[in-house]
């Protein structure tokens, strides 16, 4: 349901459904990260500050037309690009990686707000362009998602990179990228993979795929995280241990326990049952984004909400197939639950957006 | 703008893609909560087993040690309470700092810090504690424990250290314990299933196991079972609480048949002489004294010595360490004539009344070389009984001249020579019996009749230990009915019956008894001196053994200038006859006199054993 509520000549955008749910898992949120922080309520506040600001960012940003969005989508993706560039420059860096950018109330990932703009943009290059897409355009297209793929992948940044990478993939495969070049790409992809390995991975990531594809050999090293989170998940049993009683969260077992394994802390203490409620409200906000993609009121709204909403599902699915063991680790995080503000705000700043998308109506569609 | 055709035809391409995408995400979405599914529900007790494994952490608790008692209930080794300082190395960052940190609270003298550095990298390596400063006096104690804030890595706890009541006494009956390899923790820990799983060792730091005597032999028993304590542990494996507590099974009390009033009176006797004493009790075959000498403080070596005294032990020329009595290889000499003559009349060479005339000296036959006795001059025309009463050697020389060397060494096998008699006597050597075989093979040199009438006297080739001798006495007094030796009495009696080999008749018996008992109570025996030491009837065999061949009294007195070259003394002595409890031997290093010097002790031991 949209609804749009009159204030004679004042309008007000606001989709319930996505509210509430996204409010109730980010209340949830709060609630694990008490649990996974080891009770540190100084982090529960600072993400409760983030959450209400964000919250509040998403009802702003759902207000404009899309059309705004559609006119000025280039200078958000070159101001998304300066922020990448100055993180390049003044970023803080953390266990080898320059992903952070220090602006002294807040640490921005940069990275976290191109995988919106990027999508939007592209949206809005390729709505009105004929179809099936042509090859001059989705060689631009190409060429600007790899450079910035190129540029987050140099931070070094693989997990998010790769999302990057998606963010503008969705959109040019959903604007009609014809099923040739698709199947060339893969081709040729699978082709240069041993290129790849050998020149754009760093060794910890190499070391990663490798202990992913043999997880017993070291189980004490570099398996030591997925091994301890598959424990954690597996000792929840069907009703879990608990709340605050996970003895793998607790006890400094499972690492990252606060950002990007927080979901092995749900599973431990609130087990089989406590999964399969968090993932319905996930699984009900992916269903409702494609009920609005479907009911959109143009292109640019369709590949938009779209876009943004399959941004969010692959962060979603990429964070869980992680923790469970079933892809390498990568640093992404569970959206709406973990720790850390870019991630958390570019979430909201997305779902506001597809709110907007959604809500806003034209007498006569183009 | 685009045609309505072609907006329719967007359209419906749009949402097959997009549902697509959303099919293979459906997919997927299913396929992890399948995952989940099987992680928390298909394999939950494994994963739930996994997680406590993580978080707890065993811990042994260390049994405390078996106590070991003499024959009468006399405490010999006890456990004394301690408390002791102990550190736990790999925790400490820099040693160097934090010795001086604790030196200002606690004195360390120079062999604590000694004993720090040698043994803190190894400990670290192996996450266990080490012990730096034992039996804290209450003020240290109370000293450290207001300051224990600034030492997270030290703590005192009560330890037991094991202590013998009479270091200088048992020091080789009993030996000493000592900390234990880590292959050797490791296969104990195995014997007990217990797995070492990292183990800190929080309460078995001061692991100790028997290293030599009755501590090594019955070091099993002594040492008890592992109980253990169960803590919740994080994943830097630091201890939050205890969850379980099984008490440890305290080693078992070792009741020997060590006598200790005996034991103390061969000590004074021997007076730091080099040699050694052993006495038996006839009845059970049992070990009641067990002494070499001169001893050491065997509790300085189970509970730590500096290395200067460590380094003195093992240097000391008299060599305080080597148990004599177990080891020491010593030649019978004229004590094995009682069983040369046993020899004689059961292979029908000689009988009681066949008489020889001794000159003083045997001449072989095959080189005409002399084999000389002790009395210049010869001890005249004497019979079997004589020749054992006054030592003659001329009549054992060629006793031993008609003997089959084969069947006289299977004969003196059977009185306990060339061969281990002990049960539980720690590393015993078995001396040595020997062969024509033995000879070819270690000397290179074919076996001469000479070496057979050596044999006939003790001296040449053969050796026995102090050990195989009291046991050769036991078996004389008890006419061969003597089962191996032991210090403790065996569980289950295994009282087969004993089957005696050597086919000699009582009487045969009962003339060996009077001739030794001839040694002191006839004034000619070699021992007379002894008779008026005793109120009761011993029966004796003396033996002097010859180092240094000499041919005049003139030349072994050039000789015996040179202490080392002197003669050993040794007896084999039991009584009270004709119904003997007590069996002794006796060997003195260098004594020169068997009856005279080593009789005295063997006498004041049985006194000791019988009179009271």
């Amino acid at each position: 349901m949209k609804k749009k509520l009159d204030f004679k000549n004042f309008s007000i955008y606001f989709d319930q459904y996505l509210f509430i749910a996204i409010t109730l898992l980010s209340v949830m949120g709060l609630f694990f990260l008490y649990s996974a922080s080891q009770e540190d309520i100084s982090t529960v506040a600072k993400q409760a500050i983030f959450v209400c600001f964000g919250l509040l960012l998403m009802f702003l940003v759902s207000q404009p037309d899309p059309d705004f969005y559609n006119t000025f989508s280039g200078l958000f993706l070159i101001f998304s690009l300066v922020l990448i560039f100055l993180t390049m420059i003044f970023g803080k860096e953390i266990n080898g990686a320059k992903r952070w950018l220090d602006l002294g109330f807040f640490t921005l990932q940069s990275s976290e707000i191109i995988k919106i703009s990027l999508p939007i943009f592209l949206s809005s290059y390729l709505y009105n362009k004929p179809l099936p897409i042509s090859t001059r355009h989705t060689f631009i297209t190409l060429i600007l998602i790899g450079f910035i793929f190129a540029l987050v992948a140099r931070q070094p940044d693989l997990g998010t990179s790769l999302v990057v990478f998606m963010s503008g993939g969705y959109v040019l495969f959903l604007a009609g990228l014809s099923w040739r070049f698709i199947g060339s790409a893969i081709a040729l992809f699978l082709l240069s993979l041993p290129f790849l390995w050998n020149n754009f991975l760093e060794p910890f990531q190499q070391q990663r795929v490798l202990t992913y594809l043999n997880p017993d050999a070291d189980p004490y090293g570099t398996a030591w995280n997925i091994t301890q989170s598959k424990i954690a998940i597996g000792s929840g049993g069907i009703n879990g241990k608990g709340y605050q009683e996970g003895s793998q969260a607790h006890l400094d077992f499972l690492p990252e326990t606060e950002t990007d394994f927080i979901f092995a802390v749900i599973a431990e203490e609130f087990g089989f049952i406590g999964v399969c409620i968090l993932l319905s409200v996930f699984f009900f906000i992916l269903l409702r984004c494609l009920y609005l993609a479907f009911n959109a009121r143009d292109r640019f709204c369709r590949l938009t909400i779209g876009g943004l909403s399959l941004v969010f599902a692959s962060t979603l699915f990429i964070n869980l197939a992680m923790v469970v063991g079933v892809v390498p680790v990568v640093g992404m995080p569970l959206p709406f639950i973990s720790k850390g503000g870019s991630s958390l705000l570019s979430f909201y700043i997305a779902f506001g957006i597809i709110i907007s998308m959604a809500t806003h109506k034209k007498l006569m569609q183009r | 703008m685009i045609d309505l055709n072609e907006r329719f035809i967007e359209k419906r391409s749009f949402f097959n893609r997009l549902l697509l995408i959303y099919f293979f995400f459906g997919a997927m979405f299913l396929f992890l909560l399948f995952k989940t599914y099987s992680l928390q529900v298909s394999s939950y007790s494994d994963y739930e087993l996994a997680a406590l494994k993580n978080k707890t952490k065993e811990v042994l608790v260390q049994p405390v040690r078996g106590v070991i008692y003499d024959r009468n209930g006399n405490i010999l080794v006890n456990n004394v309470p301690t408390y002791d300082l102990i550190i736990q190395p790999s925790k400490i960052k820099n040693l160097d700092d934090f010795i001086i940190n604790i030196s200002k609270i606690i004195e360390l003298s120079d062999s604590e810090i000694e004993n720090i550095n040698k043994n803190f990298k190894r400990r670290a390596t192996y996450n266990r504690e080490l012990t730096i400063k034992k039996d804290l006096s209450k003020e240290e104690i109370a000293k450290f424990e207001v300051r224990s804030y600034q030492f997270q890595n030290a703590f005192i706890d009560v330890r037991y250290s094991r202590e013998n009541k009479y270091p200088y006494l048992f020091s080789h009956a009993l030996g000493y314990v000592g900390g234990v390899s880590n292959d050797k923790v490791l296969s104990i820990l195995k014997n007990q299933d217990l797995k070492q799983s990292e183990t800190t060792f929080k309460y078995s730091s001061g692991f100790i196991a028997g290293k030599t005597g009755l501590e090594n032999i019955y070091d099993s028993a002594l040492r008890g079972s592992f109980g253990k304590k169960l803590f919740e542990v994080d994943a830097r494996g630091r201890l939050l609480k205890e969850l379980s507590f099984e008490k440890p099974i305290n080693g078992k009390s070792l009741f020997t048949h060590l006598d200790l009033n005996s034991q103390k009176k061969a000590f004074e006797q021997m007076n730091n002489r080099r040699g050694a004493v052993v006495a038996l009790e006839l009845k059970s075959g049992s070990i009641v004294t067990y002494l070499s000498t001169p001893s050491f403080n065997v509790n300085g070596l189970s509970n730590g010595m500096s290395s200067v005294d460590f380094e003195k032990l093992i240097n000391d020329v008299d060599k305080p360490f080597f148990d004599r009595a177990g080891q020491g290889r010593y030649s019978p000499a004229s004590t094995i004539k009682p069983a040369i003559a046993l020899f004689g009349i059961k292979e029908k060479i000689v009988d009681w009344n066949f008489t020889l005339k001794d000159p003083g000296f045997f001449v072989l036959p095959e080189d005409q070389r002399i084999y000389r006795g002790w009395k210049k001059g010869g001890h005249g025309t004497i019979d079997m009984k004589d020749a054992i009463i006054e030592s003659s050697n001329t009549f054992f020389f060629s006793l031993a001249y008609k003997a089959d060397i084969n069947n006289l060494i299977s004969h003196l096998s059977e009185f306990g020579f060339g061969r281990n008699v002990c049960k539980d006597c720690f590393n015993p050597d078995s001396g040595l019996l020997p062969t024509p075989e033995w000879k070819m093979n270690n000397l290179n040199f074919g076996w001469f009749k000479g070496d057979t009438v050596n044999l006939g006297v003790g001296q040449g080739y053969m050796s026995a230990t102090p050990v195989q001798l009291a046991y050769y006495s036991a078996f004389l007094a008890k006419k061969g009915n003597l089962q191996e030796l032991s210090f403790v009495e065996s569980d289950s009696i295994s009282n087969t019956a004993f089957i005696n080999k050597l086919s000699i008749d009582n009487s045969d018996w009962d003339q060996i008894h009077s001739s030794m008992i001839g040694v002191i109570e006839d004034p000619r025996g070699t021992a007379k001196r002894l008779k008026p030491l005793k109120s009761y009837v011993v029966a004796a065999k003396s033996g002097t053994v010859e180092l240094v061949s000499t041919e005049t009294k003139e030349d072994y007195k050039l000789v015996r200038q040179n202490i080392g070259n002197r003669d050993h003394a040794i007896i084999v002595a039991f009584g009270p006859m004709p119904d003997p409890e007590y069996a002794v031997s006796v060997v003195i290093e260098n004594g020169e006199s068997g009856g005279s010097v080593a009789g005295p002790v063997a006498i004041a031991v049985l006194n000791e054993l019988i009179n009271k």
